[in-house]
């Protein structure tokens, strides 16, 4: 290596921590401290009248079953609304990044982010209206479906779970099968190659990061979810996510609450890790983070 | 038949839409039982300050977040690039855990850490303030914009890298080969190619902002944003004001995206 | 310097030629002290607006629960100060809490309900109130000293009565014609015929309570034998209950749940738009309770925060906004202003013998980590 290459490499290098800089500041302040304080809490004792009093324990580990039900809730429902978000979204994405026209492309992406611009809340109550008594339900009976009851059910968190995280879905479906060159599904077309041939063996492994990183951006989210089934669950179905509000708004038991959160965040480096591990080689190298 | 399955999908994420839009026009203040077509609602909802309080609070609040993360995102993943160690990895892993930590802990961890930190951050300035009314830190929108930057800013350097990866690297080499200095290469030729996956980062992280309500509910102090606004109305009994409130920020995100559009494409070389 | 009388009469000509502001006026003469002092004593004095504009800064933030305030009074208040009224609701007493207690909150008013003064004194989040910045807080026409008395500890008072009520349940008489009388009327038609139609509180004081009424117990009971009782009735009932969620109106009003857990106001809410919806207390008992306004020790407006009370306790106002919510108030002035039908309202006011058996929710209850704990288990069932 000339002296010239080393100082362009060590220039370099200061650069990319001047660059790294502001982020790696906003990760431990945001993020790694906070999480140290609630890793500290988790170990504390719940003071008399709520709270966070200092203690060295592991009982709220030792809790956590107290809670089993709203962690098998959110184990059963979050991986259940993530399959069926990618079902119903990657054919659209697919539509959009490839089938239709590239004048209406655009128009119809927008089409699916503007109601990611409504207020998720509005868009749930809405839901909230065509699930209860006088929305759907109401349509049933008048054709002669009696008794059908929607709201306040795991089926009506289901439909507000693909409701509101479809188009997070479709986003980096699209944005990777965008960057696909269609020359390659041409070509694979000229070999006559048959259609699911081509999808199989050209598109799915193409857009297999947007798949990743679509279905952990969902999984994540509803793995913390809290609104939907507190607004189309009545309350009645209980997801992690609701028992942290209850534990730090309501029973003011923070230390365990800590626990339970700590408990999340493992189950989740868990999962995405090993859901990371089955499906690497398939995101190609450099995402594979994701 | 993907077409059909596309207008399928777009009849069910329109559907509660068009309720929406339908009930704002309600004259009766039930918003389940529609009486008859009136605008009153929207006149209503010009009036409210509440609300256009917390509009304001959200538009400025996602607005600051989104730019804050999109910056220090894109900064971060293209130095990244040629990082490599242990700095590589600690980074890495801190971004994985970053998406990986549900808002609803982000929003929890948050409140008590910065709750603990003002409270002896307060002890010390009144300790140290001259005067009789020491200033107090408290929660508001700084923390808001803090905690949302935070998920925001992972997501676009996930973003931007997965734009990386996929980028016609020849293309860089070429122009490193004509000697054009770096900056112009970066940008000439990286960062259009990183553009996408730039306005998507934004795009996202302003989405996300705008809409969350988990993070808020937790760190936000009398400030509410929209989303908060919002709920509390839900509480209150609803009437046909959310749903014009509803149909107005959507009108105003649409004209937005149109506009960003066709600022954009003009802003595009002819010959692009 | 000048003679103290001259320079007075001087700026009194300033002030009516109206260069100096009103406030500056006071200031300098130092008569702001003797008029708020004048005002307390002498009620014809009392100054409407009492405020120049932005006095009191432009904002004035008020934490209370939903449908409690008429906007129309809080709007003229607006008007009169020039500090708007930044309204935020909350579901629970122990969310309310738990925000206050993590501090950072920037609340300048909250209502707080009589069980939770005590545990906010303790935790040091309030202080005594300033009652000579609260002219309108006029003990001696307080008619009721259990409602009212609980804002008062060690003698010194920490938040003043807002407004009272009891927490019974709303019925829909259309679709439920039954007569129900009793908690164990409530819970045995909530697992039979009004299956899927029946919400409770989220909210472990009033649910958890109204369940231990079903056997008899104490509303407040800590025994962990009674709670074990109560918490196997809630169980069963959950596959029956249409709804876990303290925001009952909207369900109710559009037909989906036919009878909830509810408090006075609301039930008079129902019952005014929906006549066949009927209020009634469990004649076993129950829940009676008040509210209060405090103002938080970390208030950042500290004198908004008074002008606000002091506006709201003005029984012009005060008869305004029990108009609007529905809850009795226990204050001679307001139930003076009260047309009779509202003053006689068997909702509002119920008879003698009701009212007997109801019992203050107790503080210890609202902390039990036992109870925070069998309410999780419930919802999570």
């Amino acid at each position: 290596m000339t002296d010239s290459a080393v100082i362009q490499e060590r220039s370099r290098r200061r650069w990319a921590y001047v660059l790294l800089a502001p982020s790696a500041f906003w990760y431990l302040a945001l993020l790694v401290l906070p999480l140290i304080v609630v890793l500290v809490y988790s170990v504390g004792e719940r003071a008399e009248t709520g709270g966070y009093q200092a203690a060295f324990t592991f009982d709220n580990y030792l809790n956590l079953g107290a809670r089993w039900t709203a962690f098998q809730n959110t184990l059963t429902l979050a991986p259940a609304g993530t399959l069926i978000c990618l079902l119903a979204g990657y054919p659209l994405a697919y539509y959009l990044a490839v089938k239709a026209s590239p004048k209406t492309r655009l128009f119809l992406l927008i089409l699916v982010v503007v109601p990611f611009w409504t207020s998720f809340l509005i868009r749930t109550y809405a839901w909230m209206f065509i699930l209860g008594g006088r929305g759907l339900p109401q349509l049933l009976d008048y054709i002669g479906i009696e008794g059908v009851r929607l709201i306040n059910t795991p089926l009506a968190v289901l439909v507000g779970i693909v409701y509101g995280y479809l188009p997070l879905m479709v986003f980096p479906i699209f944005v990777s099968l965008e960057k696909l060159d269609k020359r390659l599904l041409e070509a694979s077309e000229d070999l006559g190659a048959a259609p699911f041939a081509t999808f199989r063996q050209v598109t799915l492994p193409l857009s297999a990061p947007g798949v990743i990183t679509g279905c952990m951006l969902v999984f994540i989210l509803l793995m913390g979810e809290y609104l939907i089934p507190q607004m189309l669950g009545g309350g009645k179905v209980f997801f992690i996510g609701n028992a942290l509000v209850d534990l730090f708004l309501q029973s003011l038991n923070w230390p365990f609450g800590s626990a339970c959160a700590m408990a999340l965040v493992v189950i989740m480096v868990v999962t995405v890790t090993l859901y990371l591990k089955a499906t690497r080689g398939t995101g190609g190298r450099d995402v594979s983070l994701m | 038949m993907l077409r059909g399955y596309a207008a399928f999908v777009y009849l069910f994420l329109y559907a509660p839409i068009a309720l929406i839009v339908l009930f704002s026009f309600n004259s009766g203040n039930n918003a389940s039982d529609f009486q008859g077509f009136a605008f009153s609602w929207y006149v209503k909802a010009a009036n409210n300050k509440l609300m256009l309080g917390a509009l304001k609070n959200s538009l400025v609040v996602a607005a600051t977040s989104a730019t804050l993360a999109t910056v220090m995102g894109t900064m971060a993943a293209l130095a990244l690039q040629g990082v490599r160690g242990p700095l590589r990895t600690i980074f890495d892993g801190l971004t994985y855990v970053a998406i990986m930590v549900p808002g609803i802990v982000i929003g929890i961890a948050t409140l008590i850490a910065l709750v603990t930190t003002f409270d002896a951050a307060n002890a010390l300035i009144a300790g140290i303030w001259p005067g009789e009314a020491p200033p107090k830190l408290g929660l508001g929108y700084g923390s808001i914009i803090a905690a949302h930057t935070l998920f925001a800013m992972a997501l676009v350097i996930v973003i931007v890298r997965a734009r990386i990866a996929g980028m016609d690297r020849s293309l860089i080499e070429a122009s490193a080969d004509l000697y054009a200095d770096p900056v112009a290469t970066f940008r000439q030729v990286t960062l259009p190619q990183l553009m996408p996956g730039i306005v998507a980062g934004f795009l996202l992280s302003f989405t996300f902002s705008f809409d969350d309500f988990v993070i808020a509910f937790f760190v936000a102090g009398s400030q509410q944003t929209l989303p908060i606004y919002v709920f509390s109305s839900i509480r209150r009994g609803v009437t046909p004001e959310i749903n014009a409130i509803g149909t107005a920020v959507m009108l105003f995100s649409l004209t937005a995206l149109i506009t960003a559009q066709v600022l954009l494409r003009r802003g595009r070389k002819p010959a692009g | 310097m000048t003679d103290p009388r001259k320079e007075f009469i001087a700026q009194l000509r300033r002030y009516q030629m109206g260069s100096i502001s009103r406030r500056h006026f006071l200031g300098v003469t130092g008569l702001g002290t003797a008029m708020a002092v004048l005002a307390g004593a002498v009620p014809g004095l009392r100054p409407r607006p009492t405020f120049a504009a932005g006095e009191i800064g432009d904002k004035v933030s008020l934490t209370s629960w939903p449908n409690y305030h008429d906007q129309a009074n809080l709007d003229a208040f607006a008007e009169m100060t020039g500090a708007t009224v930044e309204l935020t609701v909350f579901g629970s007493n122990e969310e309310m809490y738990a925000k206050l207690k993590a501090g950072g909150t920037g609340w300048d008013v909250f209502v707080p309900t009589n069980y939770t003064i005590q545990n906010y004194v303790d935790a040091d989040l309030i202080d005594p109130l300033d009652l000579a910045q609260i002219p309108n807080y006029d003990p001696a026409s307080l008619t009721d000293p259990r409602m009212t008395e609980p804002g008062s500890i060690g003698g010194k008072v920490y938040a003043v009565h807002k407004d009272w009520g009891t927490t019974g349940f709303v019925q829909n008489t259309k679709e439920l014609p039954d007569k129900i009388t009793s908690w164990k009327e409530f819970w045995d038609i909530t697992k039979d015929k009004a299956s899927g139609r029946v919400m409770v509180h989220d909210y472990q004081l009033t649910t958890i309570g109204n369940a231990l009424k079903y056997f008899g117990y104490s509303f407040n009971s800590n025994d962990e034998k009674e709670l074990a009782d109560a918490e196997k009735l809630l169980i069963e009932a959950k596959p029956h209950l249409f709804a876990i969620n303290s925001d009952y109106q909207p369900s109710m009003r559009n037909g989906d749940a036919w009878m909830s857990v509810a408090w006075t106001g609301d039930g008079k809410q129902l019952h005014k738009d929906i006549p066949e919806i009927v209020y009634v207390l469990g004649k076993e008992g129950g829940e009676i309770w008040s509210d209060f306004y405090a103002v938080p020790k970390a208030a950042p407006n500290k004198k908004g925060a008074y002008a606000l009370i002091n506006y709201l306790l003005d029984p012009e106002v005060n008869t305004k906004e029990l108009l609007f919510h529905g809850y009795p108030v226990a204050d001679k002035r307001v139930i003076a202003k009260l047309p009779p039908d509202v003053a006689n309202d068997p909702i509002m006011y119920p008879a003698a013998e009701l009212l007997t058996p109801l019992e203050f929710g107790a503080s210890d209850v609202l902390t039990n980590p036992l109870r925070a704990e069998i309410m999780a288990r419930f919802k999570s069932a």
